[in-house]
């Protein structure tokens, strides 16, 4: 995307909201209100949100919640969830036992 | 927002956000330049964490040891961000009479540094760390050395930086330095933004040599693709760094519980890649089998994600540090080789002070611009 | 490394298309798919499906699942199952989980057939075991044979939420409430009016404030939103449920394409984070295609077809078969998802009000508010008619892309026409046998067999029913209306179950004439 992207551009203060302590990334327990606070503090794109909060980094690698961040977080900003790109998917697709993924076949077998 | 400031930094992983921060608690004007689109994006969030000085090289130790000694200790409190530094030792671990003797040699030159690391045998490993496999036969244990979340301590300066006035922008990728009147001032991005400072420091990883080419430097380093992996939260196990004398994985467990590691594959150097740091297939599999050598009952933790990052390899192994005599106005603080997390604190305010005040406590000659030369 | 012509991963709809039509054009083709079964949704579905015969219409999901892997069985697709394709890497490079070990392979081309995952949305309580995705509830019913709850709430009535509605019903949960925060329901009528007329109360406009419990669901208060969805205070009603369906939409699985670097976009009418490509699922990366949901959420009935061009433009990339015979083949495609891409719920149309049908009739006001057409509402759309003797009434009452009816009748009583979206139309002069064809072969169950006299003060409407245990003849019960409200009482007169019906039960019940046309629905 490469958009210039000035953090010192004003979103307004951090106004507590009643719903804060919701959860939102379950595996993580990350609440909507410390989403809603790295965003003031200058987390202003998933990726930033992900590394500092760890939302999306658990066991479902943010299959649930991804989206719900990524609403959160553009309302504080103020702009389109479409403007946010999604955090990089990474392998692998499913969580896999470290002896599993150690455990290379020696050659693909063929399906038949 | 002016286009201007004392410093323009140009590189937002941990060395210019924590260089940002150390000017601006100075009292010093900072522009933050970051060309993707995230802050601490480099190998600054794809590390495996280790605040360690046994295993570098003598040049850069003093710096790493000024920063544990002044920065580690209370950095979570000064960044308000929980970096879960731990500082907890660090085990260097061998298996093999060949690993022992490489091992010994990194531990004589730290000792002559001044560093408290000793060799140790394998019943004393598994003292200090029970779940390692009887393979492990003798390691260097420095004891001073630990392991913090690059992630956090990163963002952590980033934000406490911004907080204190430091100028950040994002998705703004510098393509060209320009001198006036003989002194560097002006940074010039693909954006058509052109920033001035009286001082730009240049701290964007391997992307550095080709923004300093632009200005008739060249830094001898190259791009090698680096991989790791992190598991799911397990209950707490030990709180050491790891490495290991052949470096098939290195890292720690962290506060979350989860495992990160760092490995290689042997192919590092001739991986190739898309344009961004994708992962080697080959790779993963290797580093859970390195892992499981020395951890065998890490088996049936879970990985959840691998990842890969590149890190700036100076022909030396060391970083470039400090101002370049032929630029007036331009300070280099790039090449470290992939171990630049632990060191970044050090680093970054000894830049800070030398851009300050023109000196710096700690002596920085040996990681000079101009210190390359044929080797005959 | 092991080299593949072809690796698909999904073994659902798009993928077992794809696989069959790349394998049928001599292609070596393996399909690995991560679940112990394949079908993807298709065996979760056992409704009928809408479209036309090329589609697979009237047709139900599972039985349309059998016969994919009959298909690709026989065009010689290796489907290999339990098998997760964990990263999708460079030089089209997939390494797959099977059991105990991983393996490397690499093909030629690739499709990308994942499919999509549940949204979910937020509330207070929202984490408590017993709020589940609308799909996950369908998997538990439908695959393993397992109840998710007894008393349930259903949050979105899309037509995900109103399907797994019905067959929640069918299970022998009750469905206490159908919520939906938007002020129209969002699915096919005929699918909301068939959960309405059971008795199930819709609430459009209302959304959950609270799921109750401990440490489970124990009960929900929902209430009314106003156009901003802010609640309006003093609008709150509480049911006690021990499950909370969420069907709020679906998200694309398109992490193996971000993964290997595929240029993505962020596209909401697509359903999220969509892989940039052409229409026949060609990516930025060359030989990797996409079919099916992953590429932009839509029905299984053009996932197939969409899994269909990317295996025959796979088939062309990799030498197989010729551009110009791709170009016919693709054009007939082309026309075949052009026809399911019509009506009122086509993509195009995705989030504008339409007041009118293409005739030019006003849309029931009712049918998106309470999820039925009013009784004052039906007499004006032209599938409802009055004659001496048994007729078809077509409840019929928005352009979707649907006509087995027409072709149902041995009689030709219906017509729809060349346009698959207009509205069935009884044709003048002809005559009704009463052999119930129409009524058990429309997939939204929305063609009433009734007799509004039969000469001794009663009217006897057959009607299409799926439901467990069938009532027997002589039951006496009570006739619901199209709202789920008693209109009176009501005697069974017969229930048929024929081969022809595909497990449709046409139940005719005896009511006094003056509730012929109002009387939907029977409950004992």
């Amino acid at each position: 995307m490469n958009a210039v992207n000035d953090r010192s551009r004003d979103i307004g203060p951090f106004i507590p909201g009643p719903d804060d302590d919701m959860l939102i990334c379950r595996c993580e327990e990350i609440t909507k209100g410390e989403i809603r606070k790295a965003v003031h503090e200058g987390m202003w794109t998933l990726t930033e949100i992900r590394r500092y909060l760890r939302t999306g980094m658990g066991l479902c690698q943010g299959q649930t919640c991804a989206k719900l961040v990524k609403s959160i977080v553009a309302r504080e900003l103020g702009v389109s969830p479409a403007e946010l790109e999604p955090a990089t998917s990474r392998v692998p697709m499913r969580p896999i036992e470290m002896r599993v993924f150690a455990n290379e076949a020696k050659e693909g077998e063929d399906h038949e | 927002m002016s286009n201007n400031a004392e410093v323009v930094v140009i590189g937002g992983g941990i060395i210019g956000c924590a260089i940002s921060y150390y000017l601006a608690k100075r009292g010093t004007s900072v522009i933050c330049l970051e060309g993707s689109d995230h802050f601490g994006n480099g190998g600054s969030s794809r590390n495996g964490g280790g605040v360690r000085q046994s295993g570098r090289d003598p040049r850069e130790l003093p710096l790493v040891m000024y920063g544990i000694k002044n920065f580690w200790p209370t950095l979570s409190e000064e960044l308000e961000v929980d970096c879960e530094y731990h500082q907890d030792g660090n085990l260097r671990l061998g298996k093999t009479e060949k690993h022992k003797q490489i091992l010994t040699g990194l531990t004589d030159r730290a000792v002559k540094v001044g560093l408290d690391v000793k060799m140790i045998d394998g019943d004393e490993v598994r003292r200090i760390n029970p779940y390692l496999s009887d393979e492990v036969t003798c390691a260097s244990w420095c004891p001073t050395d630990g392991h913090a979340n690059p992630l956090t301590t990163t963002l952590g300066y980033y934000k406490t930086a911004r907080k204190l006035g430091v100028h950040f922008i994002s998705g703004e990728k510098v393509v060209e330095l320009k001198k006036v009147k003989g002194v560097l001032r002006k940074v010039v991005c693909a954006s058509g933004n052109v920033y001035e400072g009286e001082t730009v420091v240049l701290a964007a990883g391997y992307e550095s040599r080709a923004i300093a080419e632009t200005i008739g430097i060249d830094i001898p380093m190259q791009r090698v693709l680096l991989e790791a992996l992190v598991t799911e939260a397990e209950p707490h196990m030990f709180d050491q760094m790891l490495g290991t004398a052949e470096a098939d994985f290195y890292g720690h467990q962290t506060k979350h519980g989860s495992f990160v590691f760092g490995g290689s594959s042997g192919l590092e150097g001739f991986t190739k890649d898309n344009g961004t740091p994708i992962c080697y297939s080959k790779t993963a599999p290797c580093i859970c089998r390195g892992i499981m050598k020395y951890f065998p009952n890490l088996a049936g933790a879970k990985i959840v994600r691998t990842w890969a990052g590149w890190m700036d390899k100076c022909a030396d192994g060391v970083p470039v540090l400090g101002k370049v005599e032929e630029v007036p106005g331009l300070i280099l603080a790039c090449g470290f080789t992939g171990h630049g997390f632990g060191i970044a604190p050090g680093a970054a305010d000894q830049i800070a002070e030398l851009i300050t005040t023109g000196k710096t406590t700690v002596d920085l000659y040996d990681l000079r611009y101009d210190r390359f030369h044929a080797k005959i | 490394m092991k080299r593949y012509d072809l690796i698909i991963v999904g073994a659902g709809p798009s993928g077992l298309s794809a696989a069959i039509e790349a394998a049928k054009r001599g292609l070596k083709v393996v399909v690995f798919d991560e679940n112990e079964k394949p079908g993807g949704q298709l065996f979760k579905q056992i409704h009928k499906f809408f479209g036309s015969k090329e589609h697979r219409a009237k047709v139900r999901g599972f039985v349309i699942g059998k016969q994919l892997l009959d298909e690709a069985d026989e065009a010689g697709v290796q489907v290999v199952l339990n098998a997760t394709v964990i990263g999708l890497y460079q030089d089209k490079e997939v390494v797959v989980k099977m059991g105990e070990e991983i393996t490397h392979y690499k093909a030629d081309a690739i499709i990308i057939a994942t499919g999509a995952a549940e949204n979910m949305v937020t509330f207070p309580g929202w984490t408590l075991p017993g709020v589940i995705g609308a799909g996950a509830a369908q998997t538990m019913m439908n695959l393993h044979g397992i109840l998710p709850g007894k008393k349930v709430l259903m949050l979105g009535s899309g037509n995900v939420g109103l399907v797994v509605s019905f067959q929640l019903m069918q299970c022998g949960c009750e469905v206490v409430a159908l919520v939906d925060a938007a002020p129209r329901v969002g699915g096919y009528g005929v699918h909301a009016a068939k959960v309405a007329r059971t008795g199930v109360p819709f609430y459009l406009s209302h959304t959950i404030v609270e799921a109750e419990g401990e440490t489970e669901v124990t009960g929900v208060t929902i209430a009314e939103v106003d156009s901003n969805f802010a609640f309006i205070p003093g609008t709150e009603k509480h049911f006690d449920v021990d499950t909370i369906c969420l069907a709020v939409g679906l998200s694309p699985m398109s992490q193996l394409l971000k993964m290997a670097g595929c240029e993505m976009e962020d596209n909401p009418k697509r359903g999220g984070q969509v892989p940039i490509c052409d229409k026949y699922g060609r990516t930025s990366l060359a030989g990797v295609f996409v079919a099916g949901d992953v590429s932009g959420i839509e029905e299984a009935s053009s996932a197939m077809i969409e899994g269909r061009m990317a295996g025959i433009a796979a088939s062309e990339y990799l030498g197989y078969l010729g551009k110009e015979e791709m170009d016919t083949e693709m054009a007939a495609l082309d026309q075949a998802l052009e026809g399911l891409r019509q009506g009122m719920f086509a993509p195009k149309n995705r989030g504008k009000v339409i007041e009118k049908t293409e005739e030019g009739i006003e849309i029931s006001t009712s049918l998106l508010k309470n999820g039925y057409v009013a009784d004052d509402e039906i007499e004006r759309f032209p599938g409802v008619t009055h004659k001496v003797g048994v007729h078809p009434v077509m409840e019929c009452t928005q352009n979707i892309p649907c006509n087995p009816c027409q072709d149902a009748c041995p009689k030709g009583c219906i017509s729809i026409g060349e346009n698959i979206t207009s509205l069935p139309i009884v044709v003048e002069g002809s005559e009704c046998i009463n052999c119930g064809m129409c009524v058990a072969s429309c997939s939204g169950q929305a063609i009433f067999l009734v007799d509004e006299d039969c000469g001794d003060g009663t009217a006897t409407i057959t009607i299409p029913y799926e439901f467990l245990p069938l009532p027997q003849e002589g039951t006496k019960g009570v006739a619901l209306g199209r709202n789920g409200k008693k209109v009176c009482d009501a005697t069974v007169v017969s229930v048929k179950s024929a081969k022809a019906y595909d497990k449709t039960n046409l139940l005719t019940m005896r009511v006094p004439k003056e509730f012929a046309m109002k009387a939907r629905f029977f409950k004992a």
